[in-house]
């Protein structure tokens, strides 16, 4: 494996998330390819591009392939993939354009990811297959999740608190987050007040619907130094999918494809769960951070309400999870989201997330992501890592 | 008068029809497998039939949907067992005619056919499910 190519994120770039009914997606693409470039250290010019990889679910119909991206950036002659896979869309296509440069494919590449949430709410109903017989019949968003939630307080005693306390933590992070589509406190009782939409899940549970742009460059060792003295390293990923009709019994109180995608990049990274310092993860819905947190294996299975009760996820604790304000007060423009979450981790281990800045000095970074298709019965996740050290 | 999908899966939606896998006893449902989704084998595969009483493995009550739903729809995941031995099928099951704060965890549920929905104006018919007769809490 010696022969692969180190690859390095040499730039970060993202608009503010909201309710953008007046940006198209080619404006909102454009602009935060523009922050990118800008934020590249030495700088960079779009002609010092090579290849891009374009993640977005299409949900508003008007991407469809790499030409979305190449006609708001001016990226033509050269290759350009459109990527989806289901919510884990964003971080897949960084993997993509990361296992072409440590291929050695690639020397520059641009990862881009754009959703227009809030142009076509029925998108997301039609995606959650309700008019399927049995297989996905009848099942949303929020019922995928919190079949999950009914099941872990059942086997775990987890409590509703728990789960709230997620929210309050990273609607707390968001409120400081200058990118968020929501920049609001709650605490434990606002959210379990809140209007139930899907037993066991209220309002306050839930992600927003979020419209958004965000992109990444990631450069092979051999250029690195053209563009920035100060780069953070890939220094794993994993991508795996799995179906809770396979009878797996951990599949109804988490989600066995993150397991397996975290164990892959733990594994090519060279290190363990214990060894992250900062993380981003798929917070859709608060029960998905408090499976999550079991299945990278931050705490033992069955210990997520515990895990948040000890205050570790927290910004000040030992190990903070979404100092973004996650999915949940950040928003969720499918495409984007994972895309804007290993930005967010660039900026942790640079020491340059401001207001939300890890204080432990992080040298290892995770962004999670974890998706569900085939009429809601199957799960896909993708993990990346990222290092301080090469 | 069925759209293709929904011919395809008839005798699944209409019987309970399902295939159970010859490698490992894995029970597809509804599909008509080839490759089997849990050992990966280009298996052979025995018909079988479920029974209509299921086991609710976990559920939750939906309030926010579409108009041409009824809320509260309680929605579950259920091990359904085969009309004779071998591993049951884990399905998504919806709920009619039943109380949502009746429902929990390990309970009984049975298979009642009704119509779930229309196509071009033309009625479904599959299973739902309910709390079973003289088991009232
Ligand atoms: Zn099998």
């Amino acid at each position: 494996m010696s022969s692969e190519t180190d690859v390095a994120v040499v730039g970060a770039g993202m608009i503010d998330f909201g309710e953008l009914f007046e940006q198209s997606i080619d404006d909102m693409l454009a602009a935060a390819f523009r922050d990118c470039l800008d934020d590249v250290d030495k700088g960079m010019s779009p002609a010092d591009v090579d290849a891009a990889w374009f993640g977005t679910i299409d949900i508003a119909d008007n991407a469809s392939s790499g030409l979305g991206l190449s006609h708001p950036t001016g990226l033509f002659e050269m290759p350009v993939t459109r990527v989806e896979n289901a919510c884990a869309t964003g971080s897949s296509a960084f993997r993509s354009a990361v296992e072409s440069v440590r291929a050695g494919n690639t020397d520059v590449a641009l990862v881009a990811g754009a959703e227009k949430m809030r142009d076509s709410a029925a998108g997301l109903i039609e995606g959650a297959a309700l008019d399927q017989v049995w297989r996905g019949r009848g099942v949303t968003m929020p019922a995928f999740f919190g079949l999950r939630a009914t099941r872990h307080m059942e086997e775990y005693g987890t409590t509703r608190e728990q789960i709230a306390k997620i929210s309050v933590k990273n609607h707390e992070n968001g409120a400081k987050y200058p990118h968020a589509h929501y920049r609001f406190t709650c605490d434990v009782d606002d959210v379990v007040d809140s209007p139930q939409v899907t037993y066991p899940l209220n309002l306050y549970d839930c992600c927003p619907v979020t419209d958004g742009a965000a992109a990444t460059l990631v450069v092979s060792e051999d250029v690195v130094d053209e563009f920035t003295d100060d780069p953070i390293w890939v220094a794993g990923s994993g991508l795996s999918v799995d179906s809770f009709e396979r009878g797996n019994d951990e599949s109804l109180v988490g989600f066995p494809a993150t397991e397996q995608a975290a164990g892959q990049a733990y594994e090519q990274a060279g290190i363990t769960a214990d060894d992250i310092d900062v993380a981003e993860v798929h917070d859709c819905f608060t029960i998905t951070e408090l499976v999550t947190y079991e299945d990278l294996g931050f705490c033992e299975k069955g210990d997520g309400g515990a895990f948040i009760d000890s205050g570790e996820p927290l910004l000040d604790g030992e190990t903070p999870v979404n100092p973004s304000g996650g999915l949940l007060a950040k928003g969720h423009p499918i495409g984007a989201t994972g895309v804007a979450q290993v930005n967010e981790i660039y900026e942790q281990l640079r020491g340059e997330a401001g207001a939300v800045q890890a204080d432990n000095d992080p040298e290892y970074g995770l962004q999670h992501n974890i998706g569900i298709g085939r009429n809601a019965t199957g799960s896909v996740s993708c993990v990346n890592i990222l290092s301080r050290q090469r | 008068m069925f759209e293709p999908p929904y011919t395809r899966t008839r005798a699944a939606n209409e019987r309970l029809r399902a295939h159970e896998c010859d490698a490992c006893g894995w029970v597809s449902f509804p599909e008509q497998p080839q490759f089997c989704k849990r050992c990966g084998v280009d298996a052979s595969w025995s018909e079988t039939r479920l029974h209509p009483r299921g086991t609710v493995r976990s559920y939750v009550v939906q309030q926010r949907l579409p108009e041409e739903f009824e809320t509260p729809l309680p929605l579950a995941v259920m091990d359904m067992p085969q009309e004779e031995s071998g591993e049951p099928a884990r399905v998504y099951g919806l709920f009619t005619e039943t109380d949502p704060a009746d429902i929990e965890i390990g309970m009984e549920a049975e298979g009642v056919f009704r119509r779930v929905f229309d196509v071009a104006g033309l009625p479904i018919h599959s299973f739902k499910f309910t709390r079973p007769r003289g088991d009232r809490l």
